[in-house]
């Protein structure tokens, strides 16, 4: 058991999968890859020679819903994952070690795999105060996550926490936490948000990299293309109740119960990207659309400050819960009629004489000039 | 005829009165289906999707009448250029030492009504001229949050140009919310606006609300003559 | 002399949990136990829309995922006296049976088994022997010995690779495991086959709630709507969904969940003498059956237990200011009134103020403040929360079910009533719960369906929810049983904003440093007496600690 590890080839076969299967695959993706027919060869070679990708999960300020996400996917199921297509050698969460032999696994991978293996993150990280309000094994995570993403050969920032630092770092963001893009630079970073992000989202992002051997396509904010290029709205199924103008009114009204947009629920479909309404959740169960709750946006920035959340649009910072811009527009809007109206009769107070003496002489001037033509 | 002290000027070209009034249209359209975009009405339930698009027809309102209001725009600057020197972009910032002195005085005419001489300006009091500016300002950022939510719904290119602002704003909500708030600055000029048209039609008596119209303003003879 | 030593991280629990000990002559003389993670929820969460709260607060944890969101919509309707609809209730509960299925079975297999299953040893077993082991125990069809032989052969492949993954440096081999190879086989097999399962009852809080984990809840209610003429609803299709997940469920925890628990309790009879700990239990009840405010229809009754006395069980009131409150001696907080003072959390403050050693650090400075968990105590007493708590609770206020399932455990396994004040006992009180709530989600769900079909189908009531229905100050408590415990948020309501709002979370009871007077918490106390074998390889120390199923992020929050 102490041998180097199995090739891939190596684990191909102990699934049972026959050299021709083998050689077919590698084809496929080295195809997929655009690699010449002629370095196929090299593919196959590269494949057969290749341990199974080795993974570090790093876990600091978050509530595990991304790990909890994650072991729900139904394709590829998280076991076939964790025993035959990568190797987790560090999660929090799952890991047999603890304490120092913990971080003995951690630190073996990161020897052993310099430069190799993926770094995945979930949770913020808190950058201030000397890092105190997150420690594991007395170290700081703000000093963990530059350890370890410096060897990395990618990462993935996990979740909102991770991506956006979430619901900790919503006003006032008491311990500073801080997403892992504004720590780390010059590594790859795969940003993959939402609260936590679908299940099959997280293993098709790894797969992607696994089966392709590259990063997935991103977009401007680092998310793989393939699930965050779309707005919930545009691929809602409700969208045609929306452009019917057929809202719900209140929670369990008779619209409610006919499955009518949550628009004035304040469902922030509009303005979020994320793969919801075509993935759905939970191996294609449902989503909160189709439960009857509006999306609050959890895979977008700061989206906890984009409250109340059963508004269509924030509260005006400063005022009361419920008062919009509008309240404030509105009132503007009357301020400005009303002191219309006062400047008008004001105008023809003071003015009003002059303006008739004017009237009268060039009514006369009129008349002089009218009779002088005569 | 000594008696004849006013003089007939042209002041604004075709293309300003045209750009004037498709603009005051496209505003208007805008704003009241933005503001029903943000407040949609309650109608009736025990219908179908397939039986209405009145939501998605005030959108295609919304969005005909940002293009319009967009190349409209583009025009007028354009014409600040090319124009005459009623219509120069000079009007618009206010640079020069005399621009300022009239900018206190329309202020006295327009807060304090005091009666004073008449305006030097003929086109834009440079007061006015001001605030064209800073509502032009508003027409920007109006067109690029406009175009920016809608880039991620439509292909062509002239909304992708917009794209960047939503990251930089922080996202598709802070967009939504900026261009919103934004609609009432455009109710609040416009009312204010309006009024000071016909304010300063009625005080200084030069047809200053036909003159976007017909083009034509009624100047004293001796303000021109200093 | 005694021996120091540190277990930091604690793996296999949520969250960021330290364990530092003392060891004198094999065993642990005394413990400290701290949080070293914070994020400042209740800070957060001040100034914010009542009707948001649960949002914020189910973000505390996702492994309990769902808890929160619940204790925050009672919290927020004490306070504005709304009362939800015979339906909606129903529907929390199925969805907190269905959280309490899920996660009582991860833990069990996924955080705990490992401390008690030998996984290299599974590769010496003889599938055709675990087989038949498995028949014995249960019929559950997959037992067959060509499907041990092909877990088997699909681990050897993993252990022969190299590459050990999250087995990697485990405590393999340690003298502390006593489990035959086939158990260890079957134990592994099921570990995978529970990881599979697992993500199937969740499918209920997707069905109800929209997605799992973080599902959506609603002050007032629930947001789903049902409608069984109608696609767009809750409709028969539904209902057949969560009735089928419910059925697989009943299945799996009767043929793998509990014979395995039994199987391996068996032969870890001596922890039912280890990690005892505190003798006070307390449980704030749920699964209302006649709504919230009916305590006395609760499949979980509410109760305090004092000195291992099941004689007598206390009342508990969470209003009552003089019962339960939070000191901040030990923690790295600030109040205003100083370190001594105790704050019912309608009164509560949350001030960060870090004092411990700046990190790098090897030890914590017990003396001082050393966590970021406050302590709670309840009339100042220490107490111990959780699925062992709960069912003495029940057991003491003679439940039949509760009653009748614990002295069917007692006597397959043959140990007394004391031994589940006990390591051993927690372990065993989770799985005995998972088999009740199996069967009362059933209730929950045919009492649903005859209501649909008697034509109620209200989940949610509208009268107060615009804000400006409420009165212009109100104060609230929502109790609740997370699957690791009594938990419990505090709303205070000024303008329509939050005012104060403050947590107080099963592992908050029970991983807390110790009071102003010394008094230690669960884990600490639990700990202490605990035997270790080998101080470099602390196994005995996690299965003390993994049977309270650590939550950290809830802890501390
Ligand atoms: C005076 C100019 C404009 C005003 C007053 C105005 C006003 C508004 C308002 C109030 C909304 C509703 C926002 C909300 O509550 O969700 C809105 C939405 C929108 N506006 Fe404008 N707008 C103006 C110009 C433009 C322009 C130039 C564009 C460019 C395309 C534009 C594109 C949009 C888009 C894409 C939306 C979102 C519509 C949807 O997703 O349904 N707007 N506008
Ligand atoms: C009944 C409605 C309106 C009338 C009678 C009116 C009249 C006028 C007049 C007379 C001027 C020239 C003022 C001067 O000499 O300084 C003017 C300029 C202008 N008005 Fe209006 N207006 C109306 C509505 C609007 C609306 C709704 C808007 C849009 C917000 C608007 C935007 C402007 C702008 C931007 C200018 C400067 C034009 C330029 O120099 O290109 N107007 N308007
Ligand atoms: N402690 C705790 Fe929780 C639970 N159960 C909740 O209140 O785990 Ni995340
Ligand atoms: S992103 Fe959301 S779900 Fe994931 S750890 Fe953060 S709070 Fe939890
Ligand atoms: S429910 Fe939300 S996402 Fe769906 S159409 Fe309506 S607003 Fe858009
Ligand atoms: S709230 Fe999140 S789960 Fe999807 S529908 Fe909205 S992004
Ligand atoms: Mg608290």
């Amino acid at each position: 058991m102490n041998g180097s590890p199995l090739t891939l080839w190596e684990h191909a076969q102990s699934q049972g999968v026959s050299r021709r299967d083998f050689i077919r695959y590698c084809s496929w993706l080295a195809a997929a890859a655009g690699i010449e027919a002629s370095s196929v060869g090299q593919v196959i070679h590269a494949m057969e020679k290749k341990p199974r990708l080795p993974v570090v999960w790093m876990h600091f300020q978050e509530c595990t819903c991304c790990s909890e996400s994650f072991i729900r996917s139904s394709h590829p199921v998280v076991s076939d994952i964790v025993l035959d297509k990568i190797s987790l050698d560090y999660t929090e969460t799952l890991m047999a070690a603890s304490g120092f032999q913990a971080e003995k696994s951690l630190h073996d991978t990161m020897k052993k795999y310099k430069g190799e293996y993926l770094m995945c993150v979930e949770g913020s990280i808190p950058t201030g105060d000397d890092g105190v309000y997150c420690c594991i094994g007395g170290k700081s995570a703000i000093d963990i996550v530059r350890e370890v993403a410096a060897d990395a050969k990618a990462i993935i920032a996990w979740g909102n926490c991770a991506t956006h630092g979430c619901v900790q770092a919503a006003k006032p963001n008491p311990t500073t936490a801080t997403p892992v893009h504004k720590i780390i630079s010059g590594k790859p970073i795969i940003n993959v948000p939402g609260c936590p992000p679908i299940a099959e989202v997280m293993a098709g992002t790894i797969v992607h990299l696994l089966a392709f051997d590259r990063i997935p396509q991103l977009d401007g904010l680092g998310r793989p293309k393939a699930f965050y290029s779309r707005r919930i709205h545009d691929t809602c199924y409700r969208r045609p109740n929306y452009d019917a103008g057929l809202f719900v009114e209140s929670f369990d009204d008779e619209n409610a119960r006919r499955g009518y947009c949550l628009y004035k629920m304040g469902c922030r479909g509009p303005v979020t990207y994320n793969a919801c309404a075509i993935m759905k959740w939970n191996n294609g169960v449902s989503y909160p659309i189709q439960s009857g709750h509006g999306c609050i946006g959890c895979s977008e920035k700061d989206f906890w400050d984009n409250g109340p959340f059963y508004q269509h649009l924030a509260s005006f910072p400063g005022f009361g819960i419920e008062t919009t811009a509008d309240d404030i527009g509105v009132a503007v809007g009357a301020a400005t009629a009303v002191g219309i109206a006062a400047h008008a009769i004001s105008t023809n107070i003071k003015k009003g004489k002059l303006i008739n003496a004017e009237i009268a002489s060039s009514e006369e001037k009129e008349n002089t000039s009218k009779k002088g033509g005569a | 005829m000594e008696n004849i002290l006013i003089q007939r000027i042209y002041v604004w070209q075709l293309p300003v009165r045209l750009y004037h009034w498709v603009n005051a249209i496209a505003v208007v359209l805008l704003a009241c289906t933005g503001y029903l975009i943000g407040h949609p009405f309650a109608i009736q339930s025990g219908t179908e999707a397939y039986d209405n698009y009145w939501f998605g027809t005030v959108r295609f309102i919304h969005f005909v009448s940002a293009f319009f209001f967009f190349f409209n725009f583009i025009g007028r600057i354009y014409w600040g250029f090319v124009g005459n020197k009623h219509s120069s972009w000079r009007n618009f910032i206010p640079t020069t030492k005399k621009q300022f002195k009239e900018m206190n005085e329309v202020l006295k005419v327009d807060i304090l009504q005091a009666k004073i001489q008449p305006l030097e300006s003929v086109g834009h009091n440079s007061l006015a001229g001001l605030t064209y500016f800073v509502s032009f300002l508003a027409f920007l950022f109006q067109c690029v949050t406009g175009f920016g939510m809608y880039a991620a719904m439509s292909t062509s290119l002239l909304p992708q140009m917009f794209s960047w602002i939503v990251p930089l704003m922080g996202g598709d909500f802070a967009v939504r919310q900026w261009h919103h708030i934004m609609m009432w600055f455009f109710i609040v000029f416009s009312m204010i606006h309006v009024y000071l048209v016909f304010y300063h039609d009625y005080v200084e008596g030069r047809g200053i609300i036909s003159s976007m119209a017909g083009g034509w303003k009624f100047i004293e003879k001796d303000t021109r003559k200093k | 002399m005694s021996t120091r030593i540190v277990v930091d991280p604690i793996t296999r629990i949520e969250g960021h949990l330290r364990i530092e000990a003392e060891i004198k002559d094999g065993k642990i003389v005394d413990a400290y136990s701290a949080g070293t993670m914070v994020r400042g929820i209740e800070l957060i969460l001040k100034g914010r829309d009542p009707r948001d709260a649960w949002a914020f607060t189910e973000r505390v944890c996702g492994v309990c995922t769902t808890v929160h969101a619940l204790a925050s919509v009672r919290a927020v309707e004490d306070s504005l006296k709304i009362v939800v609809p015979p339906n909606a209730e129903l529907i929390r509960n199925l969805m907190f049976a269905a959280l309490y299925l899920q996660d009582h079975v991860v833990h069990f297999y996924h955080l705990h088994a490992l401390d008690w299953v030998d996984v290299v040893s599974a590769l010496k077993a003889d599938p055709k022997k675990t087989s038949e082991l498995a028949q014995s125990i249960s019929n559950w069809p997959k037992s067959s010995p060509k499907y041990f032989a092909d877990v088997q052969k699909r681990l050897t492949a993993f252990v022969e690779s190299g590459q050990l993954g999250i087995f990697a440096n485990g405590y393999w081999g340690h003298g502390a495991y006593k489990l035959p190879a086939e158990a260890n086989l079957m134990g592994t097999a099921h570990y995978l086959e529970a990881l599979e399962w697992q993500k199937e009852i969740v499918k209920i809080h997707t069905i109800f709630g929209g997605k799992n984990p973080h599902p959506n809840y609603l002050v007032g209610g629930v947001p789903c709507s049902v409608n069984i003429e109608e696609a767009n609803s809750i409709n028969a299709e539904r209902l057949a969904y969560v009735g089928t997940l419910l059925d697989q469920a009943f299945e799996f925890v009767n043929q793998v969940y509990i014979p395995d628990l039994l199987a391996v309790a068996s032969f870890y009879k001596d922890w039912g003498a280890i990690g005892g700990g505190l003798s006070n239990y307390l449980a704030y009840g749920d699964l209302p059956m006649n709504g919230y405010g009916d305590i006395s229809k609760f499949k979980l009754p509410r109760g305090v237990i004092l000195n291992r006395d099941l004689s007598k069980v206390h009342e508990v009131d969470g209003k009552n200011i003089d019962e339960i409150q939070e000191f901040v001696k030990h923690s790295w907080y600030e109040y205003a009134g100083g370190d001594e003072v105790a704050k019912h959390p309608w009164e509560g403050e949350t001030k960060l103020k870090y004092t411990g050693p700046k990190p790098p650090y090897q030890h914590l400075n017990v003396e001082e403040k050393y966590s970021w968990l406050k302590t709670p105590r309840w009339k100042g007493h220490a107490m111990e929360v959780g699925p062992l708590s709960r069912m003495l609770v029940a057991y003491a206020s003679g439940r039949q079910e509760v009653v009748e399932e614990i002295n069917g455990v007692l006597k397959a396994l043959d140990v007394p009533v004391a031994a589940l004040f006990s390591t051993l006992g927690r372990t065993a009180a989770r799985g005995v719960e998972t088999k009740l709530v199996a069967v009362w989600a059933k209730e929950f769900y045919q009492q649903l369906l005859l209501n649909i079909k008697n034509g109620d189908t209200r989940m949610f009531v509208k009268d107060k929810w615009e804000p400006s229905s409420w009165p212009s100050e109100a104060k609230g408590v929502g109790l609740t049983e997370a699957p690791r415990g009594a938990l419990a948020h505090w709303i205070v309501i000024k303008d329509q904003k939050i005012d104060n709002y403050q947590l107080v979370v099963p592992t908050t009871w029970n991983a807390s440093p110790r009071d102003p007077s010394g008094q230690r918490s669960a884990f600490e106390a639990a700990l202490i007496g605990t035997p270790i074998k080998n101080p470099d390889q602390p196994l005995e120390i996690l299965r003390t600690i993994h049977s309270f199923d650590p939550c950290l992020a809830c802890a501390v929050h």
